[in-house]
């Protein structure tokens, strides 16, 4: 591979899940990297192993094969830090209690501990709402402060797993604005799974394609389609040449993936 | 409506003691037993039994509160000390606790200890059961959440498994507070000569209605006061429960 060491590495690795006496490949030897500042969508089908590959990524689950380097450039912080899909909030902490909480199991100083806290909570607008409980806040405010709460650890690599999945149209779109922005300012390294093209797009410099399951890549493409990136970008010709390209691959994956799972499906975590 | 309820209920009941639709042996006026409440709080009797029951009360809550918290923690944390006990504890727990107390007799020396004890049980199940629960039904991606921002051992325990557990906890406890209070009374009618239970079964037998009557508010009241002081201080204590919050 050219260009220098990559941010992320992630080489030959495989997931497989034991269910019922069955073993199940959730990810089929998945080769794939970021560069340092990279925003890197992962796309594919339900079942193709995107939360799993984030899950390996975060720590949370042990690849079965191969490796996973993630470079450390700031000695003393965490090399990721994941924004749930369903936001995970600790309900008995305060919004502004949530963001602190990595700091604090971290042992950092209360007085930076309070400024990062301040300085994130600004950054997602969310300063006004400090003391309130997460159940005191709509879908899209949790996940600010999900957003907060992982920035305020300014970890190596942000994961991200369709954390906008669970909101509505209006607030995706302006959630997804507010991403860009806030990537544009942090400039960090983020892996994003997402199941919607047109998210990706709008986001991402390469997106990676996972197919139906078992997950493998099946294509990468680079998305040049100029930063900074807005809404208008839809408007533009090779948008939709790109998004056509794409589309075109992944209803081949979709298509296969429903033929093949007739049962319940899974992303290999059981829901 | 609060209040109008009872009041009207007690002007019923006046009224038809007053005019013999009720036996009066029986149904005394509620205005002849204030009078006789009166009377039990001023010579110190009611004052005497009562804090006899509240003490009892306080030792065995608090002997099921510790316990009860304790293992039920334990229990929702480790799968194999759950399987072990929930079949043990499935056979004790429907036993009616009075009961417990000739076996509690022999165990621990008859008297205050044993009637303490015997009133603990039904107390410490509740709470043991809930507690466990409370632990089980925290969302295991709030966890894993918390365990991914560091929190591990301890930290996660105070942090995350016991708040998370703290409402169920406290509906344990709330229960366990109520059946004290109902066993306690229930064992000192069997086995005691002091407390309300006693005062109120002793009342009975010599047949003098109206203190028996008095008795039972007073029991009535203490229940309720109990229940509303915990219900504050859960109210204080878990601010980020919903049905707390909106408040």
């Amino acid at each position: 591979m050219p260009t220098p060491e990559p941010k992320v590495l992630v080489n030959e690795v495989s997931v497989t899940f034991e269910s019922r006496g069955r073993s199940v490949v959730a990810l089929d030897r998945i080769s794939l990297q970021a560069r340092a500042g990279e925003f890197l969508c992962i796309v594919g089908p339900s079942g193709s192993g995107k939360s799993t590959l984030l899950r390996v990524l975060a720590g949370l689950h042990r690849q079965s094969a191969g490796e996973v380097r993630i470079q450390a450039d700031h000695p003393g912080t965490p090399l990721t830090a994941m924004v749930f899909q369903e936001h995970a909030l600790l309900p008995w902490r305060t919004v502004r209690d949530n963001v602190t909480f990595g700091l604090e199991n971290r042992g950092v100083g209360r007085a930076e501990r309070e400024a990062r806290t301040r300085e994130m909570l600004a950054m997602v607008g969310l300063a006004r709402f400090a003391q309130h409980y997460p159940h005191q806040l709509s879908g899209g405010m949790k996940q600010r402060v999900g957003i907060a709460r992982a920035l305020a650890n300014d970890p190596e690599v942000l994961l991200m797993d369709e954390p906008l999945a669970a909101l509505d149209a209006q607030t995706r779109t302006i959630m997804q604005e507010e991403l860009l922005r806030i990537w544009a300012t942090l400039g960090k390294t983020v892996v994003y799974v997402t199941h919607s093209l047109e998210e990706a797009l709008l986001l991402g410099d390469r997106i990676v394609l996972l197919t139906a399951r078992p997950g493998r890549v099946s294509q990468v493409y680079p998305v040049d389609l100029g930063r900074p990136r807005g809404l208008e970008v839809r408007a533009s010709p090779a948008y939709g040449a790109l998004l056509e390209t794409i589309w075109s691959q992944l209803r081949e994956e979709v298509v296969r993936a429903m033929a093949a799972d007739r049962g319940p499906e899974s992303d290999g975590l059981g829901a | 409506m609060a209040i109008a309820s009872p009041i009207a209920f007690l002007v019923l009941w006046e009224w038809a003691s007053a005019t013999g639709l009720l036996r009066a042996v029986f149904f005394p006026r509620p205005s002849t037993i204030i009078a006789h409440l009166r009377d039990l709080v001023l010579d110190g009797t009611l004052w005497h039994h009562a804090a006899t029951t509240l003490s009892r009360i306080g030792w065995s809550f608090s002997l099921a509160a510790v316990l009860g918290v304790a293992i039920g923690l334990a229990m929702g944390l480790w799968r194999r000390l759950r399987e072990g006990l929930d079949p043990v504890f499935a056979v004790i727990y429907p036993i009616p606790s009075v009961l417990f107390l000739p076996l509690v007799s022999f165990l621990v020396p008859a008297g205050e200890i044993a009637l303490v004890v015997t009133t603990a049980v039904t107390s410490f199940f509740l709470i043991a059961f809930t507690t466990t629960h409370g632990v089980r039904q925290i969302d295991r991606l709030v966890v894993e959440a918390a365990t991914h921002y560091g929190a591990r051992g301890w930290r996660l325990f105070a942090a995350v498994l016991l708040p998370g557990a703290l409402p169920f906890i406290f509906t344990g406890l709330r229960l366990g507070l109520g059946f004290s209070l109902i066993v306690v009374v229930a064992v000192e009618i069997v086995s005691a000569s002091r407390g309300l239970g006693a005062l109120l079964w002793l009342s009975w037998q010599v047949l003098k209605v109206e203190d028996m009557y008095a008795t039972f508010f007073v029991i009535a009241l203490l229940g309720a006061l109990l229940s509303y002081g915990l219900a504050a201080l859960r109210a204080r204590l878990l601010t980020w429960v919903p049905d707390v919050g909106e408040r």
